[in-house]
């Protein structure tokens, strides 16, 4: 089916703005924006898919990555752990994960939806420098932050219930919970033993009709892939009907940005795409406003290379890609007695924020939230292909008799952490590879920092004995290792200050560039506690506010 | 995250949507009809299908082969395993090649009884050949049926999911359903 696709625009015709992306931020940029009486012209290189198209076909979405435009061998990404090595095209999972398509990574994501807390924006201040990191403030706050988070709440659709520690909120959820499942009660049992405080999981999905959506029919097809009913609150499903409503925005979807053309002036005239047939269009805007992710959006910036620009756009701090954050991810694994039916419903439904801030005893810096869900046993053949406890059988009789038993009674408990901004992690242009549009291919470099696998370390003990406090059978977890794939694309374009060591000033605005603006993961100054969407879309609502302002006031 | 242990090493060709259905739709066919395979031969169906019958064997209740797990594999070589029909087939001949000397009489994989196929498969566990085969057959044994394998739903219906269910509603598991009994005798 062909989506509305809204009012159409000549590419010579200098619109207001061109967003690049549509997805969590992007989404949200082009709505407000257009609904705000701005000319919006979105570029998105992925297709335009709408609710209809979404299918529970795992080997299309889980051994295809369809949603992400397809493996890692397909989009030509390369990723080395260390910059003294040569980056390489590796497995089928891209380093760099994120979904293509019109709503971005907020289409398939798992819609865990934490708000920050006050400390993580002033982290650095409470707890002083970290050697060899680039360690920061943010420039804002949470209390300036608060009125665009309960906007999320309020207008993607939040549903929850407030917990013991939540950072205070000005407005109560929209929606309550969703509804409690086996994982989210055992994790419950567990850690009211150990003496710890569970609470509801805030997701983005609807638990009643909101908006004009409907509720959540508990499928079990969240995690990877898009919601079919439009109750996962993607900005596909809650903002770009109405960025079309508006008569001011046109969805271009397929359309690849390969380069942002400067001017004489150091300003941006045009931005430079490839449609779907390789054709490549100019299309002029007073503004432009990159929310691309955390690899896309250095990609593009270190691309567009000018006589005054010749580190790349909006890099004179060198900046650009570097303190790539993907948050450390932790996995144990339980069984018990009774049937869970973890492939019911969503993912998470109960959480624990004990361990959230960052404790000088545990001897490293860190902190990170737990969640109880059947991860990546939601869904058959994943289930099948992970397997069960190590050193069980992973073929024959006893291996398809323990597939069956505990697609029923399994279920894991997640630990989300901390990542630390360093040079050393970052995005950069690949030398020789190009992706199938003829782009530079991203390269990611990456190693977890030690004390980003001791957090991990760390949580994945407590997970074994919150296991045990609930009464598991048997459980186990997945060895912590250095990662070589992330979702959470995040700090390479960070806010600050200090044009010495930050691209975008507190309002999104490059520092360098005067009618540049950049909203997404790429903004962070510090990684969060592993749920990072919540913050993203409320940074938007911020932006598009004083974007709007500082268009109508003619400084763009 | 996702699920990059289990497929690191084995290469997923991604052909165009539109083929990929048309030959899901043709295997779908094939399957019910007994068709001629498209990219294997007979006898290199038999072997693939004596190796996914012991990954997934028949116990109580159906295995790969009832799944029709072969039709899935023979037309995945066309469609999402494009480009690997070369390295299984030779993945196939050096997974073969030490049999005539330890079975005597034997030549295939397909001539060896069960327990001798079980013993053989055990050695075989690490290659890269075995794990592709095995990544196949669990696809085409728990994956959509319109690829050719999970005939009459039997993958779904060896996990309990009940497949025309699209959606459930609470309670969902025992776990749940005796806490909410439990709130409402607290109310």
């Amino acid at each position: 089916m062909t989506p509305e696709t809204g009012v159409r625009f000549a590419p010579r015709e200098r619109v207001d703005f061109v967003v690049i992306g549509s997805g969590a931020a992007g989404g949200i940029l082009a709505k407000e924006l257009a609904t705000n009486g701005f000319d919006v012209v979105v570029l998105e290189q992925g297709p335009y898919r709408t609710a209809a198209d979404f299918t529970h076909d795992e080997i299309a979405v889980m051994l295809q990555f369809e949603l992400l435009g397809g493996t890692g061998q397909a989009l030509q990404q390369t990723f080395r752990a260390d910059e003294t090595r040569t980056a390489e095209v590796s497995g089928p999972l891209p380093p760099a994960m994120y979904a293509q398509g019109v709503g971005g990574s907020s289409v398939h994501y798992s819609a865990n939806f934490w708000r920050f807390r006050a400390s993580d924006f002033r982290e650095r201040s409470l707890l002083g420098p970290i050697a060899g990191t680039n360690f920061a403030d943010w420039p804002i706050t949470y209390e300036e932050l608060e009125p665009y988070y309960t906007r999320v709440d309020w207008e993607i659709g939040v549903s929850g219930a407030p917990g013991p520690s939540d950072p205070p909120r000005s407005k109560p959820y929209p929606m309550p919970p969703m509804p409690i499942k086996s994982a989210g009660v055992l994790l419950e049992m567990g850690a009211k033993k150990l003496g710890l405080t569970p609470q509801p999981a805030p997701l983005a999905i609807l638990s009643q009709p909101y908006l004009g959506r409907p509720a959540c029919i508990n499928c079990g097809f969240c995690m990877g892939f898009g919601c079919e009913v439009g109750a996962k609150s993607s900005t596909l499903a809650a903002m770009i009907p109405q960025a079309i409503a508006s008569g001011r925005c046109e969805i271009r979807a397929e359309c690849a940005v390969h380069r942002l053309e400067t001017d004489a002036q150091g300003r941006i005239g045009e931005v430079l795409y490839y449609d779907a047939s390789g054709a490549e269009h100019a299309q002029k805007a007073r503004a432009v406003v990159l929310a691309a992710n955390g690899a896309e959006t250095p990609r593009l910036l270190l691309n567009s290379t000018a006589d005054r620009y010749p580190d790349g756009l909006a890099n004179s701090s060198g900046f650009v890609g570097r303190n790539l954050m993907f948050n450390g991810h932790t996995a144990a694994d339980g069984v018990f007695e009774h049937e869970l039916n973890e492939y019911k419903g969503v993912q998470v439904t109960r959480i624990i924020h004990d361990f959230y801030e960052s404790d000088p005893q545990r001897g490293f810096y860190g902190g990170g939230g737990i969640d109880a869900r059947p991860f990546l046993s939601a869904t058959p053949i994943m289930h099948a292909m992970l397997g069960g406890p190590p050193g069980g059988p992973t073929w024959g009789a006893g291996y398809k008799e323990s597939v069956a038993w505990r697609y029923s009674h399994q279920m894991s408990i997640l630990g989300s952490t901390t990542s630390l901004p360093v040079d050393s992690n970052n995005i950069t242009l690949d030398p020789t590879h190009k992706d199938p549009q003829g782009r530079p291919s991203i390269r990611v470099t990456y190693r977890d920092h030690d004390d980003d696998l001791a957090m991990c370390g760390f949580l994945r003990d407590r997970a074994l004995e919150l296991f045990d406090a609930a009464g598991a059978q048997q459980s186990w977890a997945w060895p912590v290792a250095a990662q070589t794939s992330g979702a959470h694309l995040l700090g390479t374009c960070r806010m600050g200050d200090d044009p010495a060591t930050s691209v975008v000033d507190r309002y999104h605005r490059s520092h360098d560039v005067p009618n540049l603006f950049i909203c997404d993961g790429s903004s962070f100054v510090t990684s969060g506690r592993g749920q990072p969407t919540m913050t993203i879309m409320a940074l938007a609502f911020r932006a598009a506010e004083h974007i709007g302002r500082a268009a109508r006031a003619n400084e763009i | 995250m996702a699920a990059s242990g289990a497929l690191a090493g084995t290469s997923f060709v991604r052909a165009g949507a539109a083929g990929i259905l048309a030959a899901a739709e043709a295997a779908c066919t094939a399957r019910d009809e007994g068709a001629p395979f498209e990219t294997l031969s007979d006898a290199e169906a038999r072997e693939f299908e004596a190796i996914a019958a012991r990954i997934l064997p028949t116990t109580d209740t159906p295995g790969a082969r009832e799944a029709g797990v072969i039709w899935f594999i023979d037309r995945s070589f066309g469609s999402i395993f494009q480009g690997r029909l070369e390295f299984a087939r030779g993945g196939l001949a050096a997974f073969q090649a030490a049999i005539p000397a330890q079975y005597p009489g034997a030549h295939a994989f397909s001539d060896l009884d069960t327990a001798d196929q079980d013993r053989y498969l055990a050695t075989q566990e690490s290659t890269g050949f075995f794990q592709f085969l095995r990544i196949m057959t669990l696809a085409g044994f728990f994956g959509m049926s319109s690829y050719g394998g999970n005939r009459d739903h039997v993958g779904w219906k060896l996990l309990g999911l009940e497949h025309e269910h699209h959606g459930w509603q609470p309670p969902f598991g025992y776990y749940d359903a005796a806490w909410r009994r439990d709130e409402t005798d607290d109310a």
